[in-house]
């Protein structure tokens, strides 16, 4: 850990000179260069285009103009509300109709964009004004400038991989970066059903909605927040590992020599992944309501008096969904376990039966720590998965039952993510879920890196090479 | 397993639609017969002529009203309808042909999520459960009705159905139809009694059969809070915001609901539901006039419709099970050209006049809200709508509730149904129950 931080410290320190050297450079460029350097700072790409790389000059002065053009005439009318998110909502005209003012959303999204895009044309302002300094250097050295044609190839060439992912990078930042970066941001207004742009606005509220997450009182959410990420770690648990080791159990067993009908026991096995969880689901869903098949039955044959009540008995529910999961999870278990098992050297078993080693010993002692090393990433997958495994929730029980001990329509098998989903569509309640993505990603992130750090496969690279 | 982007979209994509803004079950999507409302035996006699109104409702006279495109969402089930309907009023208003009209599926219930989420891209003229009208009008989603418009809404419909459209004292839409309720369909083979509940569960367990109610929704379980005399409303202002809550739902009334709704989940024969389709082996349930043919199938020569029966309380006195009554209203968005707001109130008022709801109720049953068109012949003979009018005169037209109830309704009926509040809870723990409930409710309005 010490090495850690003090590797952490030096990566901020070689940040902080690395900024350093930018502006000791920035300022030596301009004093040492020439008067179309200097010109170059304002008038970007004009020393390029003096010295004749018109390609490059042209592309760094077309970027500044548009770069002007956008803050004219669509950034900065969005950016100079940014700290209040609009002052002037919508109203309405003496004939009835309606004028649109200030939208909140839009204002808050556009000024984002600008706001990078401003630190975007900042960075390419470094790049013009290293390649004058480039450009001169390489004029004094007696060298001679590249072509149009040059530069061209050179994007098929040495810089193909920019060519490559200038596609996905954009959209990746359009799709992606912008919109997590907004939901952060949405964390700290008040958007909700009563500030809904267009016709209301929302502002800044600071840490308000964070308070509120974590506030005991009678209107906080602190409790149904720590009951709903109480179940929603135990789930995660018991989805992951129950499955884990029942599928790796079915695999032995179904592995074992003696065994007859070997493909049969497997092909009954993955007939529950050839349905759809979508249908088996609801279908179970409807099975053991109040209601349902099994509990008429049950009745019909007179070995209940009163229904079980499978979804709506708050432990009996989450028992329910537990197991269900077992159902369709096994398989899917078995089959990855199934071809790791068969790859496990025999003589590592024939030298422990030698040794009088008996079953569960060679299962504790090979197969175990073998399977633990190969599966360990996958584990972590499927772990951080359940955390936001939004199907097998939603379409057993939608969260429920609920209670009054439970608020914002949080039921006792909602997951956080199932919860948030509710608070999104139901309820309109923006500021609230977007803390609760935040707290998810928290969740998610910290348990990964912590269990990651644990698995014998990344401490242990070699183990059984 | 490993988990399925596909599957989880198409869950969202169903989910969705049955979650948004569908409130307490209102079932706003689905169609429904029409209803007689029984206090409206007396004709207004006021039936202008409803399809030629056309002033914008300001007094200003328009002249050119301008052309563009007017985008109607409707239930899919009456698409076809609307827009041979709309045709209709073009050719008989030349002076507005300029406009042209595309109708949409989008039920009921969806409509208002739809609208909520871009309200600049939604439709110009939309149809929407009654409950749904508070959070339209604070989102900005409504365009207020005003004028000889406004006269129109109060004069030709049923009181219930005008004082829905309300918010605050502005009208926000215009009523199209007045069914929404719920009543008893039972199995005649069955039930002998259906004028009391507590018969009705004997025969239900006696007949090992299923008595749906589903007290989990806040629209169903207020029968029995209304029935004892407890009251739920919210004040609105007129820009849709919730100014205030009266609740007496934590007193000695509301005790002797909360103990007839516990003691009903603890019999047998309860099962917490209100769908016939979904149900099993029903004996009886309180359902809606959209289930009626789904009853007739499924009670086949013992089809039975009756008022809600009536029940004993825990104090020894007999109380009528009450409830909701509730309506579906049109409703236009704001607009920011007057000539395509004129022509948008216009056809908005000809879609919701005596001529049009009478056919809508022979095209798909929808039972009308206009008094002239109740007192249609085939409207008055209908065995579920003679029960719903029946019922309707037990029933407090339902108001404005904000999204947040239906969810505390559902928390407070849940806990019933697991057991966590059940008949050996103690009368303080009941009233404490029903107090955080009262708490929780005020604190909505603001």
């Amino acid at each position: 850990m010490a090495n850690d931080a003090k590797s952490g410290k030096s990566k901020v320190g070689q940040f902080f000179s690395g900024v350093g050297y930018d502006f000791k450079e920035i300022g030596l460029t301009f004093t040492q260069g020439d008067w179309k350097t200097k010109v170059s700072y304002l008038i970007m790409g004009f020393g390029p285009i003096m010295r004749k790389q018109f390609l490059r000059g042209i592309a760094f002065l077309a970027i500044e103009v548009l770069f002007i053009l956008y803050m004219v005439g669509f950034g900065w009318g969005y950016l100079k509300d940014i700290g209040t998110l609009g002052t002037v909502a919508r109203v309405m005209n003496a004939d009835g109709t309606f004028s649109y003012n200030d939208n909140s959303f839009l204002i808050l999204l556009y000024s984002l964009l600008t706001i990078i895009l401003i630190f975007m044309f900042l960075f390419i302002w470094r790049m013009n004004v290293r390649e004058n300094r480039n450009e001169e250097q390489l004029l004094a050295a007696g060298k001679s400038l590249g072509t149009i044609r040059g530069d061209l190839h050179s994007l098929l060439d040495s810089h193909f991989d920019k060519t490559l992912l200038a596609l996905p990078v954009l959209g990746v930042f359009v799709f992606t970066v912008l919109p997590i970066i907004f939901m952060i941001f949405i964390a700290f207004t008040d958007y909700d059903a009563n500030h809904q742009p267009p016709t209301n606005l929302f502002g800044w509220v600071g840490l308000e909605n964070f308070k509120n997450l974590f506030s005991f009182g009678t209107t906080g959410l602190g409790s149904t927040f720590l009951t709903v990420l109480a179940w929603t770690l135990i789930w995660a648990f018991f989805a992951t590992f129950l499955t884990y080791f029942c599928g790796m159990g079915v695999a032995i067993l179904i592995n074992k020599k003696g065994i007859k009908f070997k493909k049969l026991w497997r092909t009954i096995l993955v007939m529950t992944i050839a349905v759809p969880q979508f249908v088996s689901l609801l279908y179970l869903n409807k099975m053991f309501a109040n209601d349902g098949l099994v509990n008429t039955y049950l009745m019909k044959w007179g070995w209940i008096s009163n229904t079980i009540p499978f979804w709506s008995n708050p432990i009996l529910a989450r028992v329910m969904i537990i197991v269900i999961n077992l159902w369709i999870g096994i398989p899917y278990t078995m089959l990855i376990t199934t071809g790791l098992l068969m790859n496990i050297p025999e003589d590592l078993y024939e030298s422990a039966r030698i040794d009088g080693a008996t079953g569960f010993q060679m299962f504790r002692s090979i197969t175990l720590p073998y399977m633990l090393f190969v599966t360990g990433p996958f584990l972590l997958t499927q772990f951080t998965g359940n955390l936001n495994n939004f199907n097998v929730i939603y379409l057993l029980t939608q969260g429920g039952p609920h209670s009054m001990e439970l608020s914002n329509n949080a039921g006792y098998t909602d997951l956080l993510v199932t919860w948030l989903y509710k608070m999104t569509i139901n309820d309109s309640n923006y500021r609230m879920t977007a803390v609760l993505g935040i707290m998810i990603f928290v969740v998610t992130a910290v348990i990964s890196l912590v269990v990651y750090g644990m698995l014998p496969s990344v401490r242990d690279e070699e183990g059984f090479q | 397993m490993k988990k399925k982007v596909l599957a989880t979209l198409l869950a969202t994509a169903m989910v969705a639609g049955c979650l948004v803004g569908c409130g307490g079950g209102s079932d706003s999507g689905s169609g429904s017969a029409p209803a007689t409302d029984s206090g409206s035996s007396a004709d207004s006699g006021s039936s202008a002529d409803s399809g030629s109104a056309a002033d914008s409702g300001s007094g200003s006279e328009i002249t050119d009203y301008g052309s563009g495109t007017i985008t109607i969402w409707v239930a899919e089930n009456t698409v076809e309808f609307t827009k041979s309907k709309a045709d209709e009023f073009f050719a008989a208003h030349p002076d507005m042909a300029g406009y042209s009209v595309t109708v949409e599926p989008v039920g009921e219930g969806d409509a208002a999520g739809n609208m909520l989420t871009d309200v600049e891209g939604g439709a110009d003229i939309f149809g929407f459960a009654q409950d749904q009208i508070t959070r339209l009008v604070s989102a900005g989603a409504l365009s207020p009705i005003v004028g000889d418009n406004a006269t129109f809404v109060s004069t030709q419909n049923d009181a219930g159905a005008a004082s829905a459209a309300l918010v605050g004292d502005v009208a926000y839409a215009y009523p199209m139809t007045s069914d929404n309720g719920y009543f008893l369909y039972y199995d005649k083979s069955v039930v002998t009694d259906p004028t009391s509940l507590e018969k009705i569960v004997a025969d239900c367990e006696a007949a090992g059969k299923n008595f749906y109610f589903e007290i989990n929704s806040g629209w169903y379980q207020t029968a029995f809070f209304f029935a004892t005399g407890c009251t739920l409303t919210y004040d609105t202002d007129s820009n849709g915001n919730f100014t205030g809550c009266n609740v007496d739902y934590a007193s000695d009334k509301g005790v002797v609901a909360f103990k007839e709704i516990i003691e009903l989940a603890s019999s047998s024969a309860f099962q917490n539901g209100s769908s016939i389709s979904a149900g099993s082996n029903i004996g009886a349930i309180v359902d809606g006039t959209w289930d009626a043919d789904a009853a007739k199938d499924i009670f086949g020569d013992n089809y039975g419709c009756a008022k809600l029966p009536s029940f004993t309380g825990s104090d020894g006195n007999s109380y009528q099970l009450s409830g909701f009554g509730g309506f579906k209203l049109l409703g236009i968005k704001p607009q920011v050209d007057p000539g395509k707001l004129a022509v948008c109130h216009a056809l908005a008022q000809y879609l919701t006049g005596t001529e049009v709801q009478l056919a809508r109720y022979q095209a798909v049953s929808w039972g009308p809200s206009n008094l002239t068109a109740q007192q249609d012949s085939a409207v008055q003979a209908d065995e579920a709508l003679s029960a719903l009018a029946e019922q309707l005169a037990y029933t407090i037209p339902q108001g404005n509730y904000p999204g947040e109830y239906w969810d505390l309704a559902t928390a407070l009926g849940d806990d019933v149904i697991s057991g966590t509040i059940s008949t050996s809870t103690s009368d303080d723990d009941l009233m404490s129950a029903l107090q955080k409930f009262q708490d929780t409710c005020m604190s909505y309005a603001k």
